[in-house]
């Protein structure tokens, strides 16, 4: 409910971003306020990346040197995650062998936070951000929470919609149901999921349905899993659980698609193999691009058709608490985070919502995106954002290594290998082992 | 190692018959074999010390304890991680996995890459080339084929567009059928370790020796017969090699699991002991437990190992 509450102020802070702009630093103007872009902070920093064939070397390269550019003490060694991944390990490995970097994007707190290893920022520096209290661990704040993702807002080919019949979006499950069954009737797959490798590809139907199912009734249930007042087993879990077999049962998902790696699976979508594909607002940089056909985008249905908008919001930069050049990393992270050139390539490369006072999207943004930003605009404005179930990274998110048991879960609804129930006790019993 | 040397008795001359001779025991200093040992073997020793026994000695200290980087304090529990394994069904499935993927992994090269050996063991520019052809896979990256054969193999991939072009209707998700996955997986390592075994079959059969062959043809020995008597017993150390390596990497295979199947589909169908340890050791940060899971894996391999390798080293002395 505390998560509802805050993001209840986010509309002011969104909508009214133009009128509040002092906190989006621009390249053209001086920066001020905050110690982010004093340009008065020196030292030498390690800063870990990743590269995807949207967020390639060149990049990265340029938003760091926009920092430094107006920072000039800060000398910035530009580290890579060998996988785009395996990030969040890879920073592991350089903990354990004496190498953690001073800065880290898009690195999973859980775990470095209570060992002691990171920076927990201070109210003060956080005052840029929309949401400053997003992703508490043991009450401080140690990701930045720079941006929002809805995931999963389902995108849907518009035409194949319409040569099945179906005249609107889907707004309940039985909504989706009948969509499914009239695709199907088509010889068309409904969804197009994946796995393999990426074993999230596989989980984000089972993501949206908790979402809504479970968070929308009881936003803070997964902080209740940890205290062990409800279980997978229960019988509202079990019932999400037994609906997702039940599409895997129709054959509304293909069942082979769970050795598919997620570049595969954007692909399927792509080549028009299924009609509709659960994915986070990340792919919306995808969909904005050249098809042979148009892509719309609708929220995840819930049970009887109220607003629900599972979102994440964090994936911003962390700071190694023993940073030999503290200042110098606290100020490059403030101040990559809130470059306005910097949050605008965020947005047409990665399809990322900046969650920072007083920015404005770009004007020249994509149909798709600005769909899907609208979409969860309304679930600001209705305060109907909730967490997406395996995505969360605080206290009240998975135990380390239960995301990769959900997915595992997902996988074996799909094949059939595991009724609703045996899904749910091994659930359980995951979660006592990760304890 | 023998300390003593024995200098050879010498008679004496002149000393009355039937008495012993006299042996005179002489002992060399220690010093110089000692420094003799170790300016040659101590290089040896310390990097074998360092890089092998020192990590498994450390592995099995954190074995015996709840060790997780993310959440101090380390706490000694004995022997709870080894007690946790033997009830750990997730462990089990990954101990069945292992041990279905190293047989068909040590069997299925060796047969038919001893079919293959026998097929090239022929003179000419085709054989060489075959050779060739078949020792490739080898020096991929394992990375490479894993990532090369989940495209072949996909629902989509080309090998099932060749079946449905063929009027299969349905054919099968070969890594994504829990029922057939494993099977896929074990199927793209004996792709690769083939190759491996036909070389080693061919140096084998280059050692022996014509003149038994044509002396068993003489004798009236058909070609079965010339196996079975004369190349197939020869082949004894080739069958050693091929064995205790093929079960060596089969045992400890990560690479292959986590591209093309990542454990799966769903909760442990394709997930080796190897993987289960990297799984649980850096996902799920439970480096004790892991820890006691490597000390198992490692047990097991020296143990299985040694036990083939005595069986094989015994055969081929017998032969």
């Amino acid at each position: 409910m505390k998560r509802r509450s805050l993001l209840a102020l986010g509309p002011a802070a969104v909508l009214a971003g133009g009128l509040a702009s002092c906190s989006v630093k621009d390249n053209t103007s001086p920066s001020g306020g905050s110690s982010s872009g004093s340009g008065s902070v020196s030292g030498d920093i390690t800063f870990l990346t990743f590269e995807t064939p949207n967020l390639n070397a060149a990049y990265w390269d340029a938003a760091i040197k926009r920092v430094t550019d107006k920072n000039p003490g800060i000398k910035v060694k530009k580290l890579v995650s060998p996988t785009a991944d395996g990030r969040t390990d890879y920073a592991k490995q350089l903990l354990q062998s004496g190498q953690f970097p001073d800065v880290m994007i898009a690195v999973s707190p859980a775990g470095f936070a209570e060992a002691g290893n990171l920076y927990a920022w201070q109210p003060a520096e956080l005052s840029a951000f929309v949401f400053p209290t997003a992703n508490p661990i043991k009450g401080k704040y140690y990701q930045l929470p720079a941006n929002t993702q809805t995931i999963p807002p389902i995108y849907y080919n518009k035409k194949v919609f319409t040569d099945a019949g179906i005249a609107a979006t889907p707004k309940t499950w039985a909504d989706l149901l009948d969509a499914s069954s009239k695709l199907k009737a088509k010889g068309i797959t409904p969804f197009v999921t994946g796995g393999g490798k990426d074993g999230f590809a596989s989980s984000m139907i089972l993501a949206g349905l908790v979402s809504v199912d479970i968070y929308g009734k009881t936003p803070d249930w997964l902080t209740q899993r940890r205290a062990d007042k409800v279980k997978f087993s229960d019988a509202n879990f079990v019932a999400v659980l037994a609906k997702f077999a039940d599409l895997a049962s129709k054959g509304y998902i293909d069942k082979a698609a769970v050795s598919r790696d997620y570049a595969s699976t954007e692909q399927a979508f792509l080549d028009q193999k299924g009609a509709m594909y659960p994915m986070g607002n990340w792919f919306a940089s995808s969909a904005d691009g050249k098809h042979p056909f148009d892509i719309g985008i609708f929220n995840f249905p819930t049970s009887d058709g109220s607003l629900v908008v599972p979102a994440y919001t964090g994936g911003g930069m962390i700071v190694s608490a023993k940073a030999k050049s503290l200042d110098a990393a606290k100020a490059f992270a403030l101040a990559f985070q809130t470059d306005k050139a910097q949050l605008d390539a965020s947005v047409k490369s990665d399809g990322l919502f900046p969650a920072i006072k007083g920015y404005q999207l770009p004007t020249d943004v994509g149909p798709v995106f600005k769909a899907g930003y609208d979409l969860y605009t309304e679930g600001v404005q209705k305060n109907a954002v909730v967490h997406t179930f395996r995505w969360e990274t605080a206290d009240d998110g998975l135990l380390p290594g239960m995301a990769d048991k959900v997915d595992q879960a997902a996988e074996d609804l799909t094949t059939g290998r595991k009724s609703p129930a045996d899904a749910a006790a091994f659930l359980d019993s995951e979660w006592a082992k990760a304890s | 190692m023998v300390a003593d040397v024995t200098t050879p008795s010498t008679p004496v001359t002149g000393t009355g018959g039937g008495s012993r001779p006299r042996i005179r025991k002489r002992r060399r200093p220690v010093l110089p074999r000692v420094w003799h040992f170790l300016s040659f073997g101590a290089p040896g020793v310390l990097i074998y010390l360092c890089l092998v026994v020192a990590p498994i000695a450390i592995s099995f200290g954190y074995s015996l304890t709840n060790y997780n980087p993310f959440n101090p304090p380390i706490k000694y529990v004995g022997l709870r991680n080894y007690n946790l394994l033997l009830h750990d069904q997730e462990f089990h499935t990954a101990l069945k996995v292992t041990t279905i993927l190293t047989l068909i992994v040590v069997i299925v090269p060796n047969v038919v890459g001893l079919l293959i050996a026998l097929l090239l063991d022929k003179r000419g520019w085709l054989y060489n080339a075959l050779r060739g052809v078949f020792f490739t896979p080898v020096i991929l990256s394992s990375v490479v084929v894993s990532v090369i054969w989940t495209r072949l193999l996909d629902s989509e991939g080309p090998v099932n567009e060749a079946l449905r072009g063929l009027g299969v209707h349905s054919p099968p998700g070969w890594l994504s059928d829990p029922d057939f996955a494993l099977y896929s997986l074990a199927s793209i390592v004996c792709w690769q370790q083939l190759g491996f075994c036909v070389v080693v079959y061919l140096a084998g059969l280059q050692g022996v020796p014509q003149e038994l062959q044509e002396a068993a043809a003489i004798d009236g020995a058909g070609p079965f017969r010339r196996f079975r008597a004369v190349t197939w017993p020869l082949l004894a150390p080739a069958l050693t090699i091929n064995t205790v390596v093929m079960l060596i990497s089969a045992f400890k295979m990560y690479d292959y699991v986590k591209v093309i199947t990542n454990g799966g589909p769903g909760a442990g169908t394709t997930a080796t002991i190897a993987f289960d340890v990297l799984a649980t050791g850096f996902d799920s940060n439970h480096v004790g437990y892991a820890s006691a899971m490597a000390i198992i894996m490692l047990l097991t391999v020296a143990v299985v190992t040694a036990i083939v390798l005595r069986l094989l080293q015994r055969r081929e002395i017998d032969l």
